[in-house]
């Protein structure tokens, strides 16, 4: 079993369930059975340009560079542990792509949310879990964010205009020139046709599994909504 | 009516509660039940925006969703704690969905149904000191904070 290179990982406090060492191997095999994988990691000499361009690593405990060295020292237990952590922390800005030996942090832990979310890892459901709506918005709607979700409570850091606009929000929507944008619960006008085929996308692609494995919340009223206009379209479906 | 306040929360202790799924049920006398989402339930969501019901008709196992609730930063199914029929959805709720963060056990009830298994549902839902007992300790189990109450909440009594 490899060593801990020393990153200060062990005071973050471990607030995910230990796994045993089998499962870490699992993971960190799909990680490498993706077939990006050994196109963005190569060797590490340590030089710290990553990080010298990293915008989380200026703000945060977050190192891209330990991702790369983990990665590539095959260290199952930090793997794992960046998995449930650090990964999270990263905008994915891809700043890190200027490594000289053509590593790229950033596209590894694309690949390392990926397993994490198709695993259902506790790190996964607590940094989506924010976005729930979102992902509720633009799954039942077609659109994401909409003008109506513009709720002063919600938003405060938005400003004092914020309380105006939401005060007479339907005015301001029909004072747009094109009708498709004289909508409040959704961003615009979405066509039948488009919802039922992204539906249909959603169910076929294994979407939908991915969400029952994050938020069994969301999956039950997502799939409430579309079971229901699927039906409606002609569609018999079901997705439990 | 009773009450238990555990960690600033106000759990009834006249209604059947589903302690797992923050939801609350009273039988009422005309046979049907109504149907709500508990105090635990608006504190963890916050302020509440959005609040739709299943319409009327519709016929829903133990479980299912009978309405999506969205705060700011959340949106979740109201699970039905026993089988039936929605009979009745609280109009109020669409253009006022904040009644389920001030009066969770009165103004802010989603539906009411005709229930097709209660003997059985309610056997499984928790009343009474028994329910604050499970509350306490799901509160302390799964280290829910606080319930917060927004500007508006009414005194439960």
């Amino acid at each position: 079993m490899a060593k801990n290179i020393g990153y200060p990982l062990d005071l973050k406090m471990n607030h995910y369930a230990d796994v045993s060492y089998d499962e870490k191997e699992r993971l960190f095999e799909e990680v490498k059975a993706d077939e990006r994988y050994h196109h963005v990691l190569y060797g590490c000499y340590e030089c710290g340009i990553c990080v010298a361009s990293c915008p989380s690593a200026r703000f945060y405990d977050f190192n891209p560079r330990v991702i790369a060295q983990a990665l590539a020292r095959e260290d199952v237990d930090l793997v794992y542990t960046l998995m449930e952590d650090s990964i999270w922390d990263c905008s994915q800005c891809f700043s890190c792509d200027r490594c000289p030996r053509g590593n790229s942090p950033g596209q590894l832990i694309t690949i390392m949310r990926e397993v994490a979310v198709r695993n259902g890892l506790a790190s996964a459901k607590k940094a989506l879990e924010g976005y729930g709506r979102i992902i509720y918005k633009i799954m039942s709607t077609g659109s994401q964010v909409s003008p109506d979700m513009l709720q002063p409570n919600a938003f405060p850091d938005w400003g004092v205009h914020v309380n105006e606009i939401a005060e007479n929000l339907e005015l301001w929507r029909k004072a747009l020139p094109p009708e498709t944008l004289h909508t409040t619960e959704t961003g615009w006008t979405v066509s039948d046709k488009t919802i039922i085929e992204l539906y249909l996308i959603w169910h076929m692609t294994g979407v939908m599994d991915l969400i029952e494995g994050i938020d069994e919340g969301l999956f039950m009223i997502l799939v409430d909504v579309m079971e229901e206009r699927l039906e409606d379209a002609g569609y018999d479906i079901t997705f439990d | 009516m009773g009450y238990a306040k555990v960690n600033e929360c106000i759990i009834p202790t006249d209604l059947h509660i589903a302690v797992k799924d923050n939801t609350w049920v009273r039988v009422n006398e005309d046979g049907t039940v109504t149907v709500g989402m508990t105090d635990v339930a608006q504190s963890l969501a916050g302020p509440i925006l959005h609040a739709k019901s299943k319409s009327p008709g519709t016929a829903r196992k133990r479980g299912r969703p009978i309405a999506t609730v969205e705060s700011g930063k959340w949106v979740g199914p109201i699970k039905s704690p026993v089988s039936g029929e929605i009979v009745e959805v609280n109009e109020e709720l669409a253009a006022n969905p904040q009644l389920l963060n001030t009066s969770p056990y009165k103004k802010g009830w989603v539906v009411k149904m005709k229930p097709n298994n209660l003997e059985a549902d309610l056997a499984d839902l928790q009343m009474g000191e028994e329910a604050v007992e499970a509350y306490r300790k799901k509160i302390e189990e799964e280290n829910i904070p606080a319930c917060s109450h927004i500007e508006g909440t009414e005194d439960y009594e």
